[in-house]
């Protein structure tokens, strides 16, 4: 059971689940090894399992988003109707995102860097709460994403195409997939598109800076955007093999709020109310390859996985080139661009010991080289190297009792290249071309270490682990050194941060029967070097400074979710969640961490209705959904500078689906109406939020889709 | 075992509760009393700009930066600085319209000031009274002056005041 000889069979096994049982929190044993990596052991912290099914009830113009009706992530929102997943509420370089086995690497430390991932060719999401080092190295200090497609299709040809839109910011869409299999071959091929105009919000005017800026219509200036991505597979798989290229593309290009964006506030010659669907300066274009070859080799008693990627993350950001301070008028629209590239290597070995014993043992290698261009200077060039590796043990005591522990060694190496200005500053009687980054070469090291136990019986899954956890500090983090253009704060980078580290105790409890499912999943953590950006009293090139320094913190905090089913078809389920941070030491002892999530709340109720109930109204099989549910949110007085205390808010949503099943297709239509009261509330996760700018308002999204 | 962690987990946030009294979540002040320019003062180039002002914190003062640019765009700011050109009265309300036609060669030889000023240790009040010379060749036209204030704790305050700056005598 744990091992299946087959990855496919058991993918297969998952897709074949009846909708009634693919719960909105499931816990079933062949779901939980099935979208996991089967070098990787299954793990004994808090983990959820989602499919294409929820994914797609969504409806949510980003993957973020689509995950913030879990207890225990957050989308950070940061402008544009673009977002940023948290996992109990840390993110950016605190959440690792693997896809399809390998970690997804962009800029993803930029405040409006959003995910450069075609939501339409996931069709698993496993979300791991809770810091996951020793199988996914840095960045798993706050949790982990596991993004994955499904396994080989089983027949010669077949598809799914859809169409969709959202009224918020006008966007519509369409997403197309064909798939084929001939006998131990099979491919698979995506390709979305999506064109969105600038996002409305339920304010005629907001405050930046100080300056009072009234909106045209009610929408965020230049925040228009488009996207198309495509991905290939070419796979072969038998009994005990599996091996599989691919490629994935993705581009976007949007506008940033012109209002709230630029070395300085304010008011361009450029005549952004003439449309809502062109994208003016200052945009981003972002172009993100990804190509990776996956091979595995599964036997009941070993197993071998082998995964080798090249991502290529192209960034470029234009804005009108406008003289600032000593900075003459620059000759281009390039302000930034990033290009990064990044090799990864994954091995993996299982062997299986007796009955009760698994080994597993990793490499992990990646090589990560950046270059940076344009006028505008945020984080310097940089070469970083990594390597690490992991034993872990499991060992099954009985049927119910699973207990595992493993090590892991990590060393990096970042080599930081020195950056002057392109213009010349007087300092005194002299004009000199001011340093902004030194060169600097830090090694790393770090020693990470987990271990957990995992009963299951008689409808109770309990897991606990507690383990030791490292980031290894980032570029911008070691060498910014400029003005932070969204936020009009000077940062200045340390260069010598140590990794960060944490300590964490992890707790899940959850019991289930056919008709209720309760689960408490409390977490405590202590990071003895938390790397935070302080802001100072201090002013440095007429801004305030803010400063990286390293902290004690302590978090704690709980998620509970309960399902009641007290009839066959309503569903009545409630998550909560509760996260509370501290600083320990530094110049912010006794404050919180920045962008806190308040406590939250969601209760819904859903009717569904399935194949039995309606089984003669076609020919064929047809099951559907509504579902009414209030998303709750406290207040959040626990602040840092420059924040303000949030209010409580609360939204009232409604969705519903229905799928018709005929022979071989299947037609779905699902509706997702949000904010239906239109309630102008602030979020205190939100970017926008420190510059008053309240959430989006009433807002319906649709979607057909036919799958064959 | 789950009840075990949420007790321990409650305890020490009543633990730490206790101690939040301690931080600091009160911006510095910027007093309006006296606060020299006025809004919509008109001085002339070559002259002498004199900001006086009060300011103080529950805590302890940071520093103050002051900033001039020129507002020959007519934007407005939340704090008081006005729109003070006649001409240019019903600006705010048509900004959208406004901006498309902005013309930024206005700008050429527009005064630009940028000084940061720092405010001795342990103060909980402080009076600056800083006096700043007006460049004889300042463009004339309406500008803003912005005065940034930051306590210990890295709480900002912000004020704008709008001024005029007239050519020669």
């Amino acid at each position: 059971m744990y091992f299946p000889t087959s990855l496919c069979a058991v993918l297969l096994s998952v897709i074949a689940l009846t909708p009634q049982d693919t719960m909105l929190l499931h816990l079933d044993e062949v779901t939980v090894t099935a979208s996991h990596s089967h070098a990787a052991p299954i793990p004994s912290q808090s983990s959820i399992e989602l499919n294409a099914k929820f994914i797609t009830e969504q409806l949510s113009a980003t993957l973020s988003e689509s995950l913030h009706s879990i207890a225990g992530v957050q989308a950070t929102a940061i402008g544009s109707g673009q977002s940023k997943p948290a996992i109990r509420g840390l993110g950016f370089n605190r959440l690792a995102i693997i896809h399809d086995g390998i970690r997804h690497e962009g800029q993803q430390w930029g405040d409006d860097h959003g995910l450069e991932i075609d939501r339409f060719a996931v069709d698993h999401i496993t979300v791991i709460k809770g810091a996951s080092a020793l199988m996914y190295g840095s960045d798993a200090i706050g949790g982990v994403l596991l993004l994955s497609p499904d396994g080989p299709p089983d027949r010669n040809i077949g598809g799914k195409a859809c169409l969709f839109a959202q009224t918020v910011n006008a966007l519509y869409g369409a997403s197309v997939r064909l798939k084929g299999r001939t006998g131990k071959f099979y491919w698979k091929a995506n390709a979305t598109w999506q064109d969105y105009a600038d996002y409305s919000v339920p304010t005629d005017s907001f405050e930046y800076y100080s300056y009072r800026i009234p909106l045209y219509k009610r929408t965020l200036r230049n925040t228009a955007g488009r996207e198309a991505d495509g991905a290939l597979a070419l796979g072969y798989t038998s009994g005990h093999w599996h091996t599989c290229l691919r490629v994935y593309e993705t581009w976007a290009k949007s506008g940033f709020f012109a209002n709230a964006h630029g070395l300085e506030v304010r008011l361009s010659g450029i005549d952004y109310d003439r449309s809502s669907r062109d994208i003016d300066l200052p945009m981003q274009q972002v172009n993100h390859l990804k190509v990776l070859w996956h091979t595995a080799y599964s036997h009941d008693y070993w197993g071998i996985e082998l995964n080798a990627a090249w991502q290529h993350n192209l960034r470029r950001e234009e804005a009108e080139p406008v003289a600032h301070g000593y900075m003459p008028t620059p000759p281009n629209t390039l302000e930034r661009q990033f290009s990064k590239h990044t090799a990864t290597l994954n091995a993996a070995a299982r062997w299986n010991i007796a009955a009760q014993h698994t080994v597993r043992m990793g490499l992990q290698a990646e090589m990560q080289h950046n270059r940076r261009n344009g006028w505008g200077f945020i984080i310097p060039d940089f070469e970083q190297y990594s390597m690490g590796v992991y034993a872990s043990e499991e060992w099954r005591i009985n049927s119910r009792i699973t207990l595992h522990a493993g090590v892991r060694y990590d060393y990096a190496h970042t080599h930081i290249q020195a950056y002057s200005d392109w213009f010349a500053t007087p300092v005194g009687d002299t004009a000199v071309y001011m340093q902004r980054s030194a060169t600097l070469s830090r090694d790393f090291h770090s020693f990470t270490w987990s271990a957990g136990i995992r009963y299951r019986a008689d409808g109770w899954l309990v897991r606990a682990n507690i383990g030791k956890a490292f980031r290894t500090p980032i570029a911008k983090e070691l060498g910014a050194d400029g003005i932070n253009y969204h936020i009009f704060r000077y940062e200045a980078g340390n260069s010598t941060l140590k990794p960060e580290q944490s300590y964490q105790a992890d707790l899940s409890v959850a019991w289930d029967n056919k008709w209720i499912h309760i689960q408490a999943d409390p977490f405590a953590g202590y990071f003895p070097n938390y790397i935070y950006l302080s802001p100072t009293a201090r002013y440095r090139e007429g801004l305030q400074l803010y400063q990286y320094t390293q902290t004690q913190v302590f978090r704690c905090g709980a998620e509970a979710m309960l399902t009641v089913r007290p009839w066959q078809h309503l569903d009545i389920n409630v998550q909560a969640e509760y996260i509370y941070s501290r600083q320990l030491s530094g110049d912010k002892a006794g404050y919180g961490l920045p962008f806190s999530p308040p406590c939250r709340m969601m209760p819904e109720l859903k009717f569904h209705w399935a194949p039995a109930a309606f089984t003669d109204m076609l020919n064929g099989r047809c099951d559907g959904y509504a579902s009414i549910n209030v998303r709750i949110s406290g207040a959040q007085h626990a602040i840092v500078p420059p924040e303000k205390p949030t209010n409580g808010w609360w939204t009232l949503n409604l969705g519903a689906g229905q799928r018709l099943a005929f022979n071989t297709c299947t037609l779905a239509l699902t509706i997702k109406a949000e904010n239906i009261l239109n309630t102008k509330y602030y979020d205190h996760t939100s970017y926008y939020r420190l510059i008053n700018i309240p959430e989006r308002g009433w807002n319906i999204s649709a979607m057909v889709s036919v799958e064959f | 075992m789950a009840t075990g962690a949420m007790i321990v987990c409650i305890f020490t946030l009543i633990l730490t509760s206790c101690n939040d009294k301690d931080k600091d979540i009160t911006p510095p002040l910027i007093s309006t009393d006296g606060f020299t320019p006025a809004n919509c003062d008109i001085y002339y180039a070559g002259d002498t700009l004199h900001v006086h002002f009060l300011c103080t914190d529950d805590r302890e003062l940071g520093n103050f930066n002051i900033e001039v640019h020129n507002n020959f765009d007519h934007h407005t700011h939340s704090t008081e600085a006005a729109d003070c050109d006649d001409e240019h009265l019903h600006q705010g309300e048509e900004l959208h319209d406004e901006h498309n036609h902005a013309d930024h060669a206005d700008a050429e030889g527009a005064w630009v000031f940028n000084q940061d000023y720092t405010i001795p240790d342990g103060c909980r009040q402080y009076t600056a009274d800083i006096r700043i010379p007006v460049p004889d060749n300042a463009a004339e036209g309406e500008y803003h002056l912005m005065l940034r204030l930051t306590d210990k704790a890295g709480w900002q305050t912000i004020k704008s005041v709008a001024i005029h700056i007239e050519g020669h005598f």
